[in-house]
């Protein structure tokens, strides 16, 4: 369900302050479409970081695995990543509906360049989809009262509990189970 | 300004830009001796934060200059202490701190992971040793490796340990085999420590962020003890691990923390 507690604008903007806080750069150039390592310098240790703020910020749990580490979970090891570190067909294509299409992805691509793909706006729609999983009641007292507490965490308004919202790898699974029943890529 | 232990003694430290390696740089400098700064990566946030911390280190009157380099490749070794050498003429301490390495299940490491692996975290630091020794050895310097207390207990998702473990005895090694040549090798192996490595150990281990904060160490604790490990107050200490970890490895009893309870 698409949650309206905190609205949109908002969440892109929390995302775009922990990169440039992370990366200590000038928020000005943080757009929606730049690429953080490309465009921005982002290093592995920097997702972390920004990760981590994300995490503070909002009160949820993302995803500790990528969306390949799960495809290999669930398909089997080598559906997603060859024994060289290359992506697979299907890889790519599961990658490609999750991340709008994104012609730089090809399978053969190596794994490591994928960070490389990552965006202001990917970022942000990964927080979204985790915002999204708000539950409509409260799971401790039932009240359905969801309040801003502190600028940009949902707690409940009768009880003071903070949302519990699903983590970022159950998502990612059921997404990918979704998926798999739709498209049969596996 | 003062005459210490270190004026004009020169120190190249491996991964500086950040974390425990930055406060390794900055700790050195304040005790006196001048300092190469090494990141691995051009164009990136590494290299502005080396950079910061140069001028910080220029800040307080010594000198310092940042040095790209990825110690798994020889070539780029190599290059690193020309660099050093033709900037400073010489080498006083090498501060082995630079590690890169997935967290993940051993068993779940890919071929291409567990080389690249030992390359950074082995042979690179091998290949630092063998690259310091010649100047090592003319200023009678010292070398000192940074563990982690994942090179004797386990972690969940940390390959890194076995080779911390690999490494510290490499410091007993080196400790021996160098000294005919006068250059002293030591280890510091630090406990918890809330860098930007912690952020992601903490993806893998929940309980992490319940242990209190007298129970983990600061950067700038360990870089103390890496600073007295390279000042005369060490000369008798050589092949040795020293843990710096606030006690957190000393205690069989685990309080509440464990369960997610805050002990303070």
């Amino acid at each position: 369900m698409k949650q309206t507690v905190i609205p949109e604008e908002k969440v892109i903007e929390e995302v775009r302050r922990a990169i440039w806080e992370g990366l200590d750069i000038d928020p000005a150039r943080v757009k929606a479409e730049s690429s953080l390592v490309g465009e921005l310098g982002a290093e592995s240790l920097d997702f972390l970081d920004i990760n981590y703020r994300l995490e503070q910020t909002f009160g949820i749990k993302t995803a500790r695995h990528s969306v390949l580490e799960h495809m290999e979970e669930m398909f089997g090891e080598e559906s997603a990543i060859d024994a060289d570190g290359k992506l697979t067909e299907g890889a790519v294509k599961v990658l490609r509906l999750r991340f709008n299409n994104s012609s730089q992805l090809k399978p053969g691509m190596d794994m490591e360049e994928l960070p490389g793909a990552v965006t202001v706006q990917s970022i942000a729609d990964g927080i979204i989809s985790i915002l999204d999983s708000l539950p409509e009641n409260c799971t401790n007292c039932g009240k359905q009262d969801w309040k801003i507490e502190k600028e940009s965490r949902i707690q409940c308004g009768s009880c003071g509990e903070p949302a519990a919202f699903t983590n970022g790898d159950e998502l990612i699974d059921e997404w990918l189970t979704q998926v798999q029943q739709s498209e049969k890529i596996f | 300004m003062e005459k210490t232990a270190f004026t004009d003694k020169v120190a190249l430290v491996t991964g500086s830009s950040r974390g425990i390696g930055r406060a390794i740089a900055l700790a050195l400098a304040r005790a006196g001796a001048d300092v190469a700064v090494n990141h691995s990566k051009e164009g990136g946030t590494s290299q502005a934060k080396a950079d910061e911390v140069c001028r910080e280190i220029e800040s307080f009157g010594r000198k310092a200059f940042p040095v790209q380099a990825d110690i798994a490749s020889k070539e780029s070794v190599k290059a690193m202490f020309e660099a050093a050498s033709n900037r400073y003429g010489r080498l006083d301490f090498l501060i082995l701190n630079a590690a890169r390495a997935p967290f993940k299940p051993l068993e779940k490491l890919r071929e291409k992971e567990i080389r690249q692996l030992v390359d950074t975290n082995y042979i690179g630091n091998i290949f630092c040793i063998q690259a310091a020794v010649p100047m090592l050895e003319s200023s009678g310097g010292k070398i000192v490796f940074v563990s982690s207390l994942g090179s004797r207990f386990y972690n969940p998702s940390y390959p890194l340990g076995s080779m911390k473990a690999a490494m510290e005895s490499v410091v007993r090694d080196c400790a021996e085999s160098l000294l005919p040549k006068g250059i002293w090798v030591n280890a510091v192996c630090g406990g918890i420590v809330k860098t930007d490595s912690f952020k992601v150990l903490r993806l893998y281990m929940e309980e992490i962020e319940h242990i209190p904060d007298n129970l983990c160490v600061t950067p700038e604790e360990i870089a103390e003890t890496v600073v007295f490990l390279c000042g005369p107050g060490a000369r008798a200490i050589r092949g040795q691990t020293i843990v710096v970890d606030n006690g957190l490895s000393n205690r069989l009893y685990r309080p509440a923390w464990i369960k997610g309870q805050d002990s303070k």
